[in-house]
């Protein structure tokens, strides 16, 4: 079934891409859709779909460091893979390209796979080149070159058609020509790729993702489904980075791992510490209280893994503990971990003390990751009620919420007040303690007026924290009251 | 002579087995001595499981205050921090829990850390988890009012966890599971009471009712908490208001309940 994708440009729908079987019939790139139905009339077409490919491609680059830690998405067709000192892993360098061709067909793709000692020259071999899998080395690699089109050399296409004008059609024609009038030109970046692709110049790889210092990782004879075997392989991963940390005299305060799976998807998982650590049981456990449903996800299997510490910091050898299971006893942090490993960091806090006078800004939840300095909240408390034994309630509403009041005198505190539906009568109140708003702040979406607060008993002995919203002024609205808190 | 073995032998075998009570506790008095008297060990046992729950559903600050009392005063005795476990979405209905008022309550915010779970199951998962750490005064874990979570064989596996380590739980349990029975070591229920004009109405005032204590003898009375000196106290009768409630026998309704 001929296939195509196409794409709405300014002359009109054409086709950016051609399945085999579309090609057969005479269908080329960059033809209008109109033309291609001429020819074949029951072409299929998709709309093409450039942001896909990219995070498609970013994903496959991902995945690709299951094999080497250096990889990088060369938008809009391709993978690069910085395989040095890796090849011996996978029964060289046929191997690992044997690896990877098989691996690709079972995710569907079909590529064009070539090992080559340039950057350069891999790129142009991967894309021109006379065969889809290619390994070369480096002796061959003017000869290999020469009979490829100058597209292979990563050019503009303004510097392309330059070229061609002049007879300049193949690699081979450029080698081996005076440099100087090459570069004048035609610029010195076509002089550089030329000889970046023949390894006269060096080229840096720049990988997707920065390359971490302490990193490990397994690869499994067979892929493993069960969560016992992810259980064992994640003791593996952590006694492995626990020694590297240790020999290095550092702790991790972020890990990652992930989990490769057979047919090109990962699974990872991030996680924080509150101090930094490099104790083996513990790492493995933070990672195992995350592996729930970890099974339902594994599909035909992962096929290998990887744990790094993308941030650490410095932490002294240490004696251990002579009895392993009392370890736990002398500090919190690896509770505090758990907790936010569990439920999040922002789920699990530490109130610390703001200086506002404002009831709502005088604490915040700081996470516990963060270091804590010990607070004074007495002095605390004693600054936002100035000195006076106005006590706080115990609960405070994130907003407050508005109460029909009935007032006996305008100025003073309600005689009775209806708060979601039930009404109460006041026996006793105290107050008012009057709180300015704090002008010299953007105001929240909060009112700004000054707030009277009074603390209320009912008949019932509860006690509510009220506030007038704003003063009495002569011929002003009235004021209206809000519940703040409530007390114990 | 196997047979010789005696009663109190096997009984301490079966405690060290149950690790319910191997070791001997702290105790924690209360403060004021008519309520130390109704407790078996003249105070509160660390290393257990105390519930506290609201008379009505108003007086959820209240049981909540009450707690915080309790943990006040352990937290004078023992350090560490302790872990307060709330389910999030109580936080609309009851407001969140504020620093400044646990302040003012004579407990130390420095020392708390908080959590917010989201199931009971999870606050339950918080709970054993800080049972399990014994540099840790206390966990205290509020349970929502309508759902269920907090059973017996839950409130078993705090207070063996409690045993084993000497870190005391606190829990706030919804009434709707009152006729269940639990192996809580005391259980409190907690109202609100109208204060004295008079005095100063930053002192909280409740009316308590001890509905179950392992060995002691429950009872009612009305107490004032004192920030100052972190106890409880009894305070004098009001002329306006309805007479305390004595301390019952044992014979009566409230014995028979535990």
């Amino acid at each position: 079934m001929p296939f195509a994708l196409v794409t709405a440009s300014d002359s009109g729908q054409r086709l950016t891409a051609l399945s085999p079987a579309a090609e057969r019939l005479g269908l080329t790139r960059g033809m209008a859709l109109a033309d291609a139905r001429a020819i074949h009339p029951a072409l299929q077409i998709a709309h093409a779909d450039p942001r896909g490919d990219e995070r498609a491609l970013a994903r496959l680059a991902l995945w690709c460091q299951c094999l080497s830690p250096y990889t990088r998405p060369d938008a809009p067709d391709g993978v690069s893979l910085d395989i040095t000192g890796c090849a011996h892993l996978f029964g060289g360098e046929e191997g690992l390209a044997e690896l990877l061709a098989r691996r690709l067909t079972h995710f569907g793709l079909g590529a064009r796979l070539v090992i080559a000692p340039t950057i350069g020259a891999a790129w142009g071999l991967a894309r021109h080149g006379p065969a889809p899998h290619l390994i070369v080395a480096r002796m061959d690699l003017a000869a290999m070159l020469a009979p490829l089109p100058i597209a292979a050399l990563r050019l503009e296409e303004t510097t392309l058609s330059a070229m061609e004008k002049l007879g300049l059609r193949r690699i081979g024609d450029l080698i081996g020509k005076p440099r100087a009038p090459l570069a004048a030109r035609f610029g010195a970046l076509a002089l550089r790729r030329l000889d970046e692709a023949l390894g006269h110049e060096e080229e840096s790889f720049r990988p997707l993702n920065p390359p971490t210092l302490h990193r490990v990782q397994c690869r499994f004879a067979e892929p493993i489904i069960t969560l016992e075997a992810i259980e064992i392989a994640i003791r593996r991963l952590a006694e492995d980075i626990a020694a590297q940390l240790e020999t290095a005299a550092k702790g991790a305060r972020r890990l990652e791992l992930r989990l490769f799976r057979v047919d090109g998807w990962f699974e990872s998982l991030a996680l924080a510490t509150s101090t930094p650590t490099r104790d083996a049981r513990h790492i493995a456990r933070l990672l195992g209280e995350r592996l729930d449903r970890i099974e339902d996800r594994a599909g035909f299997g992962f096929e290998a893994a990887d744990l790094t510490a993308p941030s650490v910091e410095n932490l002294a050898a240490r004696q251990g503990d002579l009895d392993m299971s009392e370890q736990t006893d002398n500090d919190i942090a690896p509770l505090l971990d758990r907790l936010v490993n569990r439920f999040g960091a922002s789920n699990v806090t530490r109130p610390l003390p703001q200086q506002s006078y404002l009831p709502e800004r005088a604490s915040r939840n700081a996470c516990v990751l963060k270091p804590a300095r010990s607070h004074d909240w007495r002095a605390h408390a004693r600054m936002v009620q100035d000195g006076a034994a106005f006590a706080r309630p115990l609960f405070l509403f994130a907003v407050p919420e508005p109460v029909n009041t009935l007032a006996g005198v305008p100025d003073g505190p309600p005689t009775r007040f209806e708060w979601r539906r039930v009404s109460h009568r006041v026996i006793n109140a105290e107050g008012p303690e009057r709180i300015a708003p704090e002008w010299w702040r953007a105001p929240l979406g909060a009112s700004r007026k000054t707030r009277d607060y009074y603390r209320i008993e009912d008949e019932a002995g509860r006690r509510f924290w009220l506030f007038r919203d704003g003063l009495y002024e002569r011929g002003g609205d009235m004021p209206r009251w809000f519940i703040h808190g409530v007390f114990a | 002579m196997k047979q010789a073995l005696d009663i109190e032998t096997l009984r301490r075998r079966i405690a060290t087995q149950e690790r319910l009570t191997p070791l001997r506790r702290p105790i924690v008095p209360m403060g004021a001595a008519t309520l130390d008297a109704a407790l078996p060990a003249h105070g509160l046992q660390t290393g257990a499981v105390h519930e506290v729950q609201p008379d009505t559903a108003g007086d959820f600050a209240a049981a909540v205050g009450f707690g915080a009392c309790l943990l006040a005063r352990l937290t004078q005795q023992r350090p560490g921090i302790a872990l307060w476990v709330t389910p999030g979405h109580g936080e609309a209905e009851h407001g969140a829990l504020y620093p400044l008022g646990l302040a003012a309550l004579g407990f130390d915010p420095a020392r708390l850390v908080l959590l917010r779970a989201s199931k009971p199951v999870d606050v339950l998962w918080a709970l054993e988890e800080g049972l399990g750490h014994a540099r840790l005064a206390a966990v205290f874990g509020i349970f929502p009012e309508t759902a269920r979570g907090y059973d017996f064989a839950a409130s078993r596996r705090l207070s063996m966890r409690a045993a084993r380590l000497g870190v005391t739980a606190f829990i706030l349990r919804g009434r709707r599971d009152e006729g269940e029975s639990t192996a809580a070591e005391t259980r409190w229920s907690v109202a609100a009471l109208p204060g004295d004009p008079v005095a100063d109405a930053a002192t909280p005032r409740w009316r308590l009712d001890l509905l179950k204590a392992r060995k002691g003898l429950p009872g009612r009375w009305d107490v004032e908490w004192d920030h100052e000196t972190l106890s409880f106290r009894l305070p004098a009768p009001v002329a306006d208001r309805a007479p305390v409630w004595k301390a019952i026998t044992p014979s009566s309704r409230w014995a028979q309940a535990s």
